[in-house]
């Protein structure tokens, strides 16, 4: 390549946030987690305060409502994705940067860059309302152990946010995408979870709820946070791989 | 009744509605299996807490399908994703083929009414049979009036998803709620902790057309009423709205 | 100089190219007619490399699309369709197609006025007409000023005023060196743009040289395009 490639990559990066930022969708999806998850931290919160006082953990309060707030980062990487497939944009985008398995990388790159600050502040945002709401009720909680678990979350819904775009890319329609990736987080791993205790750690999502889930000691077989990431890690990779496979070989 | 031949054929030519039929028609199947099949040592021992929910569980989880059939019936109005034509409004010849618009949205949620009560007797039978294959002798006797109330909750929410997305013209937004209200923890069931006017959400009341449980706030009879009455607030809604519209807006 | 070889494509059982060649010259403006249907998009979309061939080659300046070093600097390439997101605004579209490619942003203020989008500029894409989605595309084309244009129904939904305006855009183009190919299916616009001209019927190649070597004995353009597509095909248009 004549134009030296660590050029190219900025500007293709460059170029892939842009696509990601000027779309209105987006901001709308994450303005309305970020509503929506304060509305639950506050259910979830008051909630618990009818509970046994001095009991509460503020963290795992704080962060129930991560089931929930994890569909607006699948939404996110699905539209990541699947925009491109609107409006015959993948033309375009192709004729600009026809370096597929690059391009897709790329997005998913500047997707993780978007994703890991919102992320990092939708989580928290949860912790400290239940914070605020609990502090004379609760079990006093250590900095550290804090931003340990809101590390973890952040990694949790950045990792969900890709794997999900790489099923977006796969499949390239929103519709399917979401029903895959809702029903399977939402539907058939809950019901897994009962049915084949056995296997559900190395699912996607019950593998990162290790990431940022303080541990509990009445659960059996449970991972590490570190294992957890792993897993969730290597789900990620994989079908990221795959769509980059399957984007290479394909008719745009 | 042209119209609603005319929406018919439009549903049974989308690309993504098979997903809403074969979820319709087997996820409830597979659910009501294996719930069957955990639960099974316990029901024949005489001590499952649970045994009124045996295959209603699939059929409450189940209601996806519809609510994929309810949202693509509209979203597939405004907006088609294909690589080769810059996505098609195809609102645009609908309204000229049926110019009332009232005529047309009913049409079509008559459309999407229609195929909801197939689908979800095609999902009671293979429930039943499922549950009947596993349990034998210990399946419990489906009850035609839950039965019906489990009809009644399918079209219902295929309503509901229909009129909301209506009003988003977007399927994402109402794809994903729905979805997610209808799964194991619904987030209506959160709020029932925190208020009690949460028993008078939709799919809580509906449920109690059909789920026979222990937190049950309602009679059938009452929870259908008030799902229904929700149905048919958000339809007129969503009819004033769309008459007010333009089209291309 | 764009270089079609021996291009076959497959597409399940159907044989939707079979053997095209042809060439596109510097300086001359090359049409590329046919039917609907008949693979002239196909044709075009391997040249850019969105599909793949079956066989055979497609070659910009004797590489491959993908393996050009700056490709919107090489080729200008405006297909059918918007080919953009319709929730966006114009110039963010443009905006980022620049970002890619490292040009700047006045350089999407100035291809925003050549093709006369700069008033609407702001708005949603989706919310553009017809020809101004055509134009947004030629837009698009422009912004790395590049030496070859592949262009696929450039007058489609054009106003009377923008398809003269494309007509002698493109002539001016040629006239100072540059590659021009365009795709079209109407013959009486492309009589008085086109140099050479390059018929394709059916997957394959029925007629290929000058404007005046095709026409031949034939008064107009459309009636050689007529007696040479009907030949083989009966009546199917």
């Amino acid at each position: 390549m004549s134009v030296s490639s660590s050029r190219k990559i900025t500007l293709i990066l460059g170029a892939e946030l842009e696509k990601l930022v000027t779309l209105p969708l987006i901001w709308l999806i994450l303005m309305g987690t970020f509503i929506l998850n304060l509305v639950l931290a506050a259910a979830f919160t008051s909630a618990g305060l009818q509970g046994a006082a001095g009991t509460q953990s503020i963290l795992k309060i704080g962060l129930a409502s991560m089931g929930y707030l994890q569909a607006g980062f699948i939404i996110l990487g699905i539209l990541a994705t699947c925009s491109e497939y609107t409006g015959g944009q993948i033309r375009t985008t192709l004729t600009t940067i026809p370096w597929r398995g690059f391009q897709l990388f790329t997005k998913h790159l500047a997707l993780a860059i978007v994703t890991i600050p919102l992320a990092f502040i939708i989580a928290a945002s949860g912790v400290l309302y239940a914070f605020i709401m609990m502090k004379d009720t609760a079990l006093v909680i250590e900095i550290d152990a804090m931003i340990k678990t809101l590390v973890g979350a952040t990694g949790y819904l950045t990792l969900t946010t890709l794997l999900s775009a790489a099923i977006g890319a796969l499949l390239r329609r929103t519709t399917p995408a979401l029903v895959v990736l809702l029903g399977h987080y939402f539907i058939v791993s809950p019901l897994l979870k009962d049915f084949l205790p056995s296997i559900k750690n190395y699912f996607p999502d019950t593998a990162g709820y290790y990431m940022y889930m303080p541990p509990s000691s009445d659960e059996i077989n449970v991972l590490t946070p570190m294992q957890g990431t792993g897993v969730s890690m290597l789900w990620t990779l994989i079908f990221i791989t795959v769509a980059i496979v399957f984007y290479r070989k394909r008719d745009a | 009744m042209r119209a609603f031949n005319a929406e018919l054929s439009k549903l049974f030519s989308l690309p993504g509605i098979w997903l809403a039929f074969l979820i319709g028609a087997f996820a409830p199947a597979v659910i009501a299996a294996l719930d069957s099949t955990a639960q099974k040592e316990k029901i024949i021992a005489g001590v499952s807490t649970r045994l009124s929910e045996v295959g209603y569980i699939g059929l409450a989880l189940g209601v996806q399908g519809v609510i994929i059939l309810g949202v693509l019936a509209v979203s597939s109005e405004y907006l088609t994703e294909s690589s080769e034509s810059g996505g098609g409004n195809q609102i645009t010849t609908s309204l000229t083929v049926v110019p009332s618009r009232f005529h047309f949205l009913l049409a079509k949620a008559g459309a999407v009414t229609v195929i909801s009560i197939l689908l979800s007797i095609v999902a009671i039978l293979t429930t039943v049979s499922a549950t009947n294959l596993i349990l034998g002798e210990y399946a419990p006797a489906f009850e035609a009036s839950r039965l019906i109330g489990a009809v009644c909750y399918w079209i219902f929410t295929a309503l509901l998803a229909f009129g909301i997305t209506v009003l988003t013209k977007n399927g994402i937004i109402p794809l994903a709620v729905l979805m997610i209200n209808s799964s194991v923890v619904t987030v209506s069931y959160l709020l029932t902790k925190v208020t009690k006017l949460a028993f008078y959400l939709p799919d809580k009341a509906g449920f109690d057309m059909f789920m026979f449980t222990s937190d049950s706030f309602h009679t059938p009879f009452t929870g259908g009423l008030i799902m229904f009455a929700w149905v048919a607030v958000l339809f007129i809604v969503a009819a004033i709205v769309f008459h007010r519209r333009d089209v291309t807006s | 100089m764009l270089t079609i070889n021996n291009l076959v494509k497959h597409r399940g059982t159907q044989e939707i190219l079979s053997g095209i060649s042809f060439k596109a010259r510097p300086g001359r403006v090359t049409g590329f007619l046919g039917p609907n249907g008949a693979g002239k998009s196909s044709t075009l979309r391997i040249l850019l490399g969105l599909d793949h061939a079956t066989s055979g080659s497609a070659l910009i300046n004797g590489k491959p699309f993908a393996e050009l070093h700056n490709p919107l600097a090489t080729v200008g390439a405006a297909l059918d369709g918007f080919g953009a997101h319709r929730m966006r605004t114009g110039r963010a579209h443009l905006r980022w197609i620049a970002r890619a490619s490292g040009l700047s942003r006045s350089r999407v203020e100035e291809v925003l006025e050549i093709v006369g989008l700069t008033n609407v500029a702001g708005k949603r894409i989706g919310n553009y007409s017809l020809g101004m989605g055509r134009r947004l595309g030629m837009a698009a084309a422009l912004l790395g000023d590049p030496k070859i244009l592949v262009l696929d129904e450039p007058v489609n939904g054009l106003d009377p005023e923008g398809i003269r305006w494309i007509r002698t855009f493109l002539r001016e183009r040629a006239e100072s060196g540059n590659t021009v190919l365009l795709s079209s299916h109407l013959m009486g616009e492309l009589e008085e743009t086109v140099d050479d001209v390059v018929i394709i019927n059916h997957g394959k190649i029925v007629a290929n040289g000058s404007l005046k070597e095709v026409i031949g004995n034939h008064s107009t353009l459309e009636k050689a395009f007529f007696a040479l597509t009907s030949e083989n095909t009966g009546d199917v248009v």
